[in-house]
């Protein structure tokens, strides 16, 4: 008998993550339910899932949005309780009541900590009311007649912002403080033009910050921890590529206000389950960036050095269980890096590539596990993220994570469509990030590490050969025995 | 015969004659006494002068997917028919292709509509983006080649306009 209440889940998700929920679900001893759209056919989360239930939409992530067909769904199938995994519904407040509001347990944080988290200002505000650092800013509304002299305070580089705004439109970066009020009123007419709205605030701006983040679980008790930091500035386009833990950046004091701080805000938040705390970090010094309430992509890289699987305490936290361990407890060990294997041509400007999986060669050893979102005869298309899947290492440290990574980079083979793992074996053998000198814009500032290198003759002269031999016209012009390649075979041309 | 492989965006034309039990492959790439040895499953072994090393590889029509000393080579077969016809065209210039993959968000003409630069051919999106691809020449639409809803890979044909009419 299962120790949980529940003993069927549903995953309202798909591949990779799917799969990894799937995994600790059943070891776990739950019956696991997955919710499928006819893209995924044949997905190796389908395959693992003990039941299979069919979704449709319009498009396939309409089909994962659909909240009430996937509640239905669980309800049929008789689930006890719903994992979101990370994108799609797992920030939906709305979501997470309707769960509730049907008799299943959400696994994840409660509506109201999602709803507080998912609106930015009110997060920034209720981080920065109770003492923890936000970026030193000013908002118009809090005075408009100081505004100007208030922002001027600040010091440059400025940031100005539309208090209405989003996707970086009418946003203005200020070097120069004589040009602040022309800034200021330029930035006040895009506002309206935009978003009907021209009040602004503006906040210190920062060269070149790094991303620093801190894993936070809670329990229905109070209980918080903190599982440590995990570093994603290598990012193209606000898109995380690498993460790795610990942080190259931080000093061991640095690291442990970091995490004290996240696990403060998530205290003070009342978190329930897994969370994660991201900072702007520059010099030292470190701003809360936002929190997101959910299991992230690069959790594994926590879970490699911590050896604590987050979606087992996320489920049994869902339980009602409390997590077991103490902030004591929780002990790191080595490094650990993530890289995230695209779909995608770094060289031309990191756009998605399509594709059928005709063969598929994953690494395997000692420190190497793979989270994976395909299989063999399935076709990569753009109706979802480009995202495949991750090769995650665990090293002693941090020069040994990076030797296991470009190993496991050479063994992956996925043949069929263009993927970034040429790029990801020029990031990881770049000086730059051997001496951890990266930054959030640090891959936009190099294009020369996008741009596919020109083929050594050795492998340029290995690749004919193979495309000549295995070319049936090329072979038959050169044959005079016909018997020969019919007993080689496996010709398709 | 010549035979041309794109390899790394560059054209190379490669022969290969009988040499013995294995072959001589010359040609733009260098020259070399080759053989490639199935192992199973996609797996080969390659030699090169008697050089070995493991090689994937899979084949899809013209395009052929190569796994070798730790990264994988996308290549194409251009076969030596199709190159002569596309050496003796001049349509080329009179389609529209995709510049990535994506959908057809909307298609805004039709076959036999004349155009003249600046309209509307068709809305695709891709990453999340709108992109209205118009006509780059005055001229006839003479063919649509995808509809409203549709999903199309990198280089596909989107819509042909015959300059000129």
């Amino acid at each position: 008998m299962s120790r949980f209440p529940f003993d069927t889940l549903l995953v309202a998700n798909r591949g990779e993550i799917a799969l990894r929920i799937i995994r600790t679900a059943r070891r776990l001893g739950l019956r696991t339910v997955l919710v499928s759209h006819a893209d995924d056919a044949g997905s190796p989360a389908s395959a693992a899932a003990d039941q299979v239930m069919a979704i449709a939409g319009r498009t396939g992530v309409a089909a994962y949005l659909d909240a009430d067909q996937i509640i239905a769904a669980a309800q049929r199938s008789g689930a006890c309780a719903i994992h979101p995994g990370y994108g799609f519904l797992s920030e939906n407040a709305a979501f997470a009541r309707a769960v509730a509001a049907a008799g299943m347990a959400f696994v994840g944080p409660t509506p109201d900590a999602i709803d507080l988290m998912g609106d930015k200002v009110r997060a920034r505000a209720f981080v920065a009311q109770h003492g923890f650092p936000v970026a030193p800013s000013a908002i118009e509304d809090d005075d408009p007649a100081t505004f100007v002299e208030r922002a001027h305070a600040l010091g440059a580089p400025l940031l100005v912002k539309p208090s209405a705004g989003g996707g970086g439109k009418g946003m203005r970066i200020v070097r120069d403080m004589t040009l602040l009020a022309r800034e200021i009123a330029q930035a006040r007419s895009e506002g309206e033009r935009y978003f009907g709205d021209g009040r602004l605030y503006v906040e210190r701006f920062i060269e070149q910050p790094r991303h620093i983040e801190v894993q936070v679980l809670g329990d229905a008790s109070g209980t918080v921890v903190h599982l440590g930091e995990r570093e994603c500035s290598v990012q193209r386009r606000f898109q995380k590529i690498v993460e790795e833990t610990p942080s190259p950046a931080l000093s061991p004091a640095q690291r442990a206000q970091i995490c004290e701080t996240a696990a403060g805000i998530a205290r003070a938040a009342g978190y329930r389950n897994a969370g994660t705390v991201e900072f702007i970090f520059d010099n030292g010094a470190f701003y809360f960036l936002e929190m997101n309430t959910r299991l992230q992509v690069e959790h594994p890289v926590t879970e490699m050095v911590t050896g604590i699987d987050l979606v087992e305490a996320q489920l049994r936290v869902a339980a009602g269980e409390p997590l077991g361990f103490a902030q004591d407890d929780v002990q790191a060990c080595g490094h650990a890096i993530e890289l995230r294997l695209y779909a995608e041509s770094p060289s031309r400007g990191f756009t998605p590539t399509t594709g059928r999986v005709l063969a598929l060669r994953l690494p395997e050893g000692d420190g190497v596990r793979v989270d994976v979102g395909i299989a063999r005869g399935q076709r990569i298309t753009t109706a979802f993220d480009p995202m495949l899947a991750k090769l995650i290492v665990h090293g002693a440290d941090r020069t040994d994570a990076i030797t296991r990574a470009r190993q496991a980079l050479a063994d992956f083979a996925l043949l069929g469509c263009e993927t970034n793992a040429g790029f990801l074996d020029r990031l990881m053998g770049d000086p730059d990030f051997a001496t951890a000198a990266v930054h959030t814009g640090w891959i936009d500032a190099h294009p020369d590490l996008a741009a596919e290198p020109d083929l050594d003759p050795r492998t340029r002269l290995a690749l004919a050969a193979v495309a000549a031999l295995s070319t049936r016209a090329v072979r038959d012009a050169a044959d005079a025995v016909p018997r020969l390649h019919a007993s080689i075979g496996g010709w398709r041309n | 015969m010549r035979h041309a492989f794109t390899i790394g965006g560059t054209d190379i034309e490669v022969w290969l004659a009988r040499d013995g039990t294995g072959h001589r492959l010359s040609g733009d790439a260098g020259t070399a006494r080759v053989d490639l040895v199935p192992a199973g499953d996609g797996a080969y072994t390659l030699f090169v002068d008697g050089l070995s090393q493991p090689v994937l590889l899979a084949i899809d029509g013209e395009d052929l997917h190569i796994h070798i000393a730790g990264r994988t080579h996308g290549l194409r077969h251009l076969d030596p028919t199709r190159r002569f016809a596309d050496a003796g065209s001049v349509g080329g210039g009179d389609v529209a292709r995709a510049p990535m993959p994506g959908t057809v968000v909307r298609v805004d003409v039709a076959a036999g509509q004349a155009v003249v630069i600046g309209d509307a051919l068709v809305v695709i999106e891709s990453m999340k983006l709108e992109t209205t691809i118009r006509a780059w020449h005055d001229g006839v639409v003479t063919s649509v080649h995808v509809a409203q809803g549709q999903s199309f890979d990198r280089d596909a044909s989107l819509v042909t306009v015959t300059a000129g009419g």
